[in-house]
């Protein structure tokens, strides 16, 4: 049964005095955004539900160390990043070939400058999606997840470099090569539109 | 005219460019770039699609079974007794802390600043009293008196049963009254400030005595002598130093007057 109306702080104290329940509190109330954030780094469903609850078992373990002064969502939140790029990373490590990948030579023909696919048919088919989402991927996972916090997320360049354990500036310069890659992948989508 | 840099348009299209007002102004008067700046927010506005797949509202429940097994719960902790009353969070228990020991000091200097100013008032009482009853003297003066009164006494003894046909015995009694007669005017000098009219009294009689004997004209003889003890009263004189020495000896042991009633 969990119990719904308590503060975060209250349900920490809780649970840290051995009520174990308070945590599914914490968990409901904050599933759905770590979730998106999850997805919008890892591009896949599974994995991102993988990291999610990735995520609240690491919070849980380090629950000790939590400062009360902090926001638990902000806490939980960073978890969740580090879980989705420590997931991304070891993805890139298992797939040595994928379509879309900065190292695929055939992308940008297979993808793009396919003569029978015209722009209002890719646009139709949501094949504008897919190259969007495939350049997504091609950047690197401090670049991608910089990208993701600061242009799906709306997180300031300081909660950036705070969530990636980097300097603000490092992390600016991150999301500015992320969108410069992103632009360059899809230029030739521009031109066909 | 120098041209805006994609990190600069990038900057304003995230709202962290330090130099907006600039950014615009170029913006207004450079086509060339104003047509980039519109393609790149054209191309991050067509980013904002990538959506993340809608969950469920019981996704949270769900997440929440599938991990609630694995998780141990943190053992129950026991408030101490000192810590009743205080805040459960953190935060506000080190603030209540904060407060305790503050209040701690605050009590302490307080009580430091009552403490000194007693002692302050204490001095000064002692002060304006001292020279009314100086208590470290008084036992000095006792003391002496009680000495001079004893050899007052044994003079006095000598005096009434002199053999007053031996020399041997009249000159040192003659000095003895030199001697008794200078540590006599010192007493009465001390004594005049002790307002007993009865020491002052005695002690003046026992200065003329005194000053009789040493002075004797042609020394003492029996004739002197039986002219002084009839005159002068030597036994009354010594009746008067018996009866002072027994005062005196009773302030010295309890230093209180009993003839006065109050202390030395």
């Amino acid at each position: 049964m969990i119990r719904m109306g308590r503060n975060d702080h209250a349900a920490i104290q809780a649970v840290l005095a051995g009520d174990k329940e308070a945590y599914g509190a914490l968990v409901v109330r904050h599933s759905q955004t770590l979730f998106r954030v999850a997805y919008r780094i890892t591009g896949n469903e599974a994995d991102a539900e993988d990291v999610v609850q990735e995520a609240f078992l690491r919070g849980y373990r380090k629950l000790e160390g939590f400062e009360s002064r902090a926001n638990f969502g902000t806490w939980i939140y960073r978890i969740t990043v580090h879980c989705a790029l420590d997931k991304v990373r070891h993805r890139r490590g298992d797939e040595t070939s994928r379509v879309g990948d900065t190292n695929d030579p055939e992308f940008d023909q297979v993808q793009v400058a396919d003569p029978a696919a015209g722009p209002d048919r890719l646009l139709l088919s949501g094949e504008i999606g897919s190259m969007q989402l495939a350049a997504l991927h091609s950047l690197t996972a401090t670049e991608r997840t910089a990208f993701v916090l600061r242009h799906m997320e709306d997180r300031t360049t300081a909660e950036i470099g705070a969530a990636l354990g980097i300097e603000p500036n490092a992390a600016k310069q991150a999301v500015f090569r992320a969108v410069q890659k992103m632009r360059r992948r899809l230029a030739p989508l521009r031109v066909a539109t | 005219m120098t041209h805006l840099t994609e990190v600069e348009m990038m900057e304003e299209v995230y709202g962290e460019s330090e130099n907006t007002a600039g950014v615009q102004r170029h913006l207004a008067a450079c086509s060339a770039c104003a047509e980039c700046f519109a393609e790149l927010q054209r191309d991050l506005a067509g980013l904002d699609r990538m959506e993340a797949p809608a969950r469920d509202a019981r996704y949270g429940e769900r997440v929440w079974a599938a991990i609630a097994d694995s998780l141990p719960a943190y053992a129950r902790t026991k408030r101490p007794w000192w810590a009743f009353g205080l805040p459960a969070n953190p935060w506000m228990r080190g603030l209540s802390y904060a407060a305790a020991c503050a209040l701690l000091v605050s009590c302490a200097f307080y009580a430091g600043r009552v403490w000194e100013q007693r002692q302050q008032r204490m001095h000064e009482a002692t002060v304006k009293t001292a020279p009314q009853n100086p208590p470290a003297r008084q036992p000095i003066v006792v003391v002496v008196l009680d000495e001079h009164l004893d050899r007052s006494e044994r003079f006095l003894v000598q005096l009434k049963h002199a053999d007053v046909d031996s020399d041997t015995m009249a000159s040192p009694l003659r000095d003895e009254a030199r001697s008794l007669l200078a540590a006599n005017r010192v007493c009465r000098k001390n004594v005049a400030q002790s307002d007993d009219p009865e020491l002052t009294t005695a002690l003046e009689h026992l200065d003329n005595l005194l000053a009789e004997t040493a002075n004797a004209p042609g020394g003492l003889n029996a004739q002197s002598i039986a002219k002084l003890q009839d005159e002068m009263n030597t036994n009354g004189r010594l009746f008067e130093v018996r009866v002072l020495r027994a005062r005196i000896s009773h302030r010295k042991g309890t230093g209180s007057d009993p003839a006065k009633g109050g202390d030395v």
